[in-house]
């Protein structure tokens, strides 16, 4: 078999059964890999009214067709379930090695299933497969379990693994891999904590198959030609990383800044990808197979925040920095540094961290309910503090562990938490882009700006000039990015290939590898499944079209100042358009003829 | 006029800002004028065979001035203009 | 003029397209334990350093090797070169090797070792940070010089 495996591994951690099954074929053929296998896996064996974090959920561990191949920056690999934050179905999506190491391993995903009674790390060298106590490991950092887990299995074995806060069940608990790469949102980490799983720890001896070998070979080249030759996929995100994004953000006016407050911080240069670089920043890094190399290797030396890690990305220093008014950029950095080592989502952290200190501001918090923190903006030991508190499950930290819906609504102000579908939104003001917010309403996982980077167009200048003011064009915007960039999920690639090359590319390559023919319509055919069957799901759980919205903040209070200054998402005068591109009903549910057209 | 500049714009021309008494009618008149000030390297980074760059964004008060006819946008004394390098995504 | 194949760790970001890149060679497929090259990465600081063999003038490989199949290559060609139908698979390469470059893999039951890929390594093809290098060994350190004297050309412009 090529590309595939064909084997799916199974383990079911209550009665200790490992089922090694064949991969079903025609689903790797319908919904590729990754997300879109993941999400048909759930779909199938999951009850949408299922407990998220009950032994009735299940947690997919799933790399794509691409993974530990050459296909450029194709090495990723995605952990669907329940979301315990939100009840959607959640895919968050991770680079590192682990997911090519998997593929070695001899497995198309992981499948596990009910929940052990005590601590436990799977150990997987091939077909070789054991559930083993992990005890020993229980409260250790990510970086410490990493390093145990190897002494105890193969110097050379990539773990993916849960820190304290998923451990206590944090909803916005990440999952991390090779210690500082996260599949970051929607609190899959606190689902793997549920079932009492500590880490995965891989060995793989195996091989990826190619069907086509020089037609994959030269398909590959081109594509690596596209990207290498795209200023922000070739030299950009090296050089700069994602953190260069703040500045760009902020001169467009759509930084959010202090809870979404306004949309231009004062003190943006200050945090940007080009102090980092000359700052803090030891050398780019790439993930297993990259060409990109966005990854920053970073170091602090101010003795208050010392440390050495990964990071920031552009968003995890806008949730730390402006999003809280804060503009001490190595506070920022080791905040970041905090959440990879315990295993938190930097977005969500961030910014319920932005929601506590509105609420401080405000008088709903007071220093009584933050341990003596005074959440002033800005307070960057604060933020540090709080960061830990959270990490180690500590008085107030018990309380942001759950994140701002949760945290604004247990004071009686729910409109204050920056979310959609309780899930924290990212960093780009929706008031100045009207696309980008679209997206956030949409989102089949809450707020997440990933699954339909509009940005691209709207701000970066990629694609035809598109006005980011506008709402014009935009609910077909969103519906092809959404599309084509659940299918790359599905493959494995990374989305940062979409600076360079398209559907096109992207189906040669997968075509050539796997045998299995994909023009580049069945390509993004096969990510309209994927969405649809992620909206069906949430719409079983009892989703509907009122969650398709966004924060009232965004709908009614216009940007104060700034170049987008009076401007207020017009949400409602895109949502119809869009439930119309979608095929769905005014309702928003998929119609009879939309599913039949995607055989669902 | 004040003109920010970012990213790679910052090395081309060893400045964050550069404040601008003159003023000038349009966006062409103004790359020529700095083009003039910083050099060659500049002047490639901005322009494109007579063109403005594919590859740069140019912000007139936060505004793409691909929206707003490119190298014909029109400039007022209090404008502000910010230069990036098309750079990233995230 | 005979070539050398030269790394820079510096550059290397760890990504592995170098092993890929081997491996795909050698068997048309992706299977690290194939690649002739392979990249050690410290997880922690972020740091990786790729490693293959450095074709030995004196090659520990050479002097132990049973059956004369591991040899040097034609004369001026830098090379440590393996005839397999003369291996007879007693490993002594592998444990003589001071850097841990030549190998026994299990999967195809034979001794692997990098052989520059007759005069075009992949892997230096495919690296996509100019971390490997493939030289003439007249110009063997001249990007490592230039970096260098970058840098005094920097400082002393700056002093007038």
């Amino acid at each position: 078999m090529n590309g595939w495996i064909g084997t799916t591994l199974r383990v079911d951690l209550g009665s200790g059964t490992i089922k090694r099954e064949a991969t079903n074929m025609t689903v790797a053929h319908e919904y590729i890999g990754a997300r879109g296998m993941g999400v048909k896996i759930i779909s199938d064996e999951v009850d949408p009214k299922a407990d998220a974090l009950g032994p009735d959920n299940k947690l997919v561990f799933a790399p794509g067709p691409f993974t530990g191949t050459f296909a450029p920056s194709g090495g990723r690999y995605n952990v669907i379930t329940k979301s315990p934050l939100n009840g959607t179905i959640a895919a968050s999506n991770s680079g590192g090695v682990f997911g090519p190491e998997l593929k070695f391993a001899g497995y198309d995903a992981l499948i596990v299933e009910g929940q052990s009674a005590t601590p436990v790390y799977l150990w997987i060298k091939n077909d070789k497969v054991e559930i083993r106590d992990a005890s020993a490991v229980w409260g250790m950092t990510v970086a410490d379990t990493t390093e145990a887990l190897r002494a105890d299995t193969d110097h050379e074995a990539k773990v993916a693994c849960i820190g304290p806060p998923g451990e206590n069940l944090s909803l916005i608990s990440a999952i991390m891999n090779e210690m500082h790469r996260a599949a970051g949102r929607t609190g899959v980490g606190a689902v793997m904590g549920s079932k009492k799983l500590k880490a995965i720890a891989v060995v793989g001896t195996g091989a990826v198959r190619v069907a086509e070998p020089a037609a994959f070979k030269a398909a590959v080249m081109d594509s690596c030609e596209k990207i290498a030759a795209n200023p922000v996929g070739g030299a950009g995100l090296k050089a700069y990383g994602t953190n260069v994004l703040v500045n760009i953000l902020n001169q467009t006016g759509g930084l959010p800044t202090r809870n979404f407050q306004e949309a231009v911080f004062e003190d943006a240069d200050m945090i940007g990808g080009e102090t980092l670089a000359a700052n803090q920043l030891v050398r780019p890094k790439g993930c297993f197979s990259c060409i990109i190399s966005c990854g920053r290797v970073t170091k602090v030396t101010n003795p208050l925040y010392a440390g050495i890690g990964e990071g920031p990305e552009y968003e995890s220093a806008w949730g730390f920095g402006a999003d809280s008014g804060i503009n001490n950029l190595d506070a920022i950095l080791k905040a970041n540094f905090l959440c990879n080592d315990y295993g938190l989502d930097t977005i969500s952290m961030g910014a319920t961290i932005a929601c506590a200190m509105e609420l401080y501001e405000l008088g709903y918090l007071t220093q009584e309910d933050t341990d003596g923190l005074e959440l002033v903006w800005g307070n960057a030991h604060a933020m540090v503090e709080l960061v830990r508190k959270t990490c180690v499950g500590e008085g107030f930290g018990k309380r942001l562990a759950e994140g701002s819906y949760r945290l604004a609504d247990s004071v009686g102000h729910p409109e204050l938490s920056m979310t959609v579908k309780k899930q924290e939104m990212p960093a780009y003001d929706p008031r100045a882009i009207q696309g980008i917010g679209l997206n956030y309403a949409t989102s089949n996982r809450g707020g997440c700006h990933v699954r339909g980077y509009t940005i691209a167009h709207e701000v970066l200048g990629q694609g035809p000039p598109t006005d980011p003011g506008a709402v014009e064009g935009k609910a077909g915007l969103d519906v092809a990015f959404q599309d084509l960039t659940a299918a790359l999920d599905s493959s494995g690639a990374c989305v940062f290939v979409t600076f360079g090359i398209g559907a096109a590319e992207l189906a040669n390559m997968l075509s050539t590898l796997t045998g299995f023919p994909y023009s580049p319509e069945e390509f993004v055919k096969a990510g309209a499944r994927v969405w649809n069957l992620e909206r069906l799901w949430n719409l079983s759980n009892g989703f509907t079209t009122a969650d398709d919205t966004l924060p009232k903040r965004l709908l009614t209070e216009p940007i104060p100042s700034g170049p987008a200054k009076g401007q207020v998402s017009r949400l409602a005068e895109m949502l119809p358009e869009y439930y119309s591109v979608r095929g769905w009903d005014e309702n928003g549910v998929p119609t009879p003829a939309k599913l039949a057209e995607l055989s669902l | 006029m004040r003109i920010k500049y970012f990213a790679t714009f910052r090395e081309l021309t060893r400045e964050n800002s550069y404040q601008l008494d003159d003023h000038l009618p349009d966006v062409a008149s103004l790359l020529e004028v700095l083009s003039d000030r910083y050099g060659t390297a500049f002047r490639d980074a901005v322009f494109d065979q007579g063109a403005m760059s594919p590859v740069m964004i140019l912000l007139v008060n936060g505004r793409n001035v691909r929206l707003t006819g490119g190298l014909a946008t029109p400039l007022a004394a209090q404008d502000e203009v910010s230069v990036f390098p098309m750079v990233a995504g995230g | 003029m005979s070539k050398m194949l030269m790394i820079y760790p510096n550059k290397c970001t760890g990504c592995r397209n170098c092993e890929l890149a081997c491996s795909f060679e050698k068997e048309e497929s992706f299977r690290p334990g194939a690649s002739r090259i392979r990249t050690l990465t410290w997880e922690r600081e972020g740091f990786s350093v790729p490693l293959m063999c450095q074709q030995c003038d004196d090659a520990a490989c050479v002097t132990v090797c049973p059956t004369a199949a591991m040899h040097y290559g034609p004369e001026g060609s830098n090379l440590v070169e393996l005839t397999a139908d003369l291996c007879i698979g007693c490993k002594l390469c592998v444990i003589a090797c001071p850097f841990g470059s030549v190998r026994y893999d299990s999967v195809t039951k034979s001794i692997s070792k990098c052989d520059t890929c007759a005069g075009a390594p992949k892997c230096v093809e495919m690296c996509p940070n100019g971390a490997l290098e493939f030289v003439d060994d007249a110009a063997q350190t001249r990007a490592r010089e230039q970096a260098v004297a970058d840098k005094f050309k920097t400082i002393f412009e700056d002093v007038r």
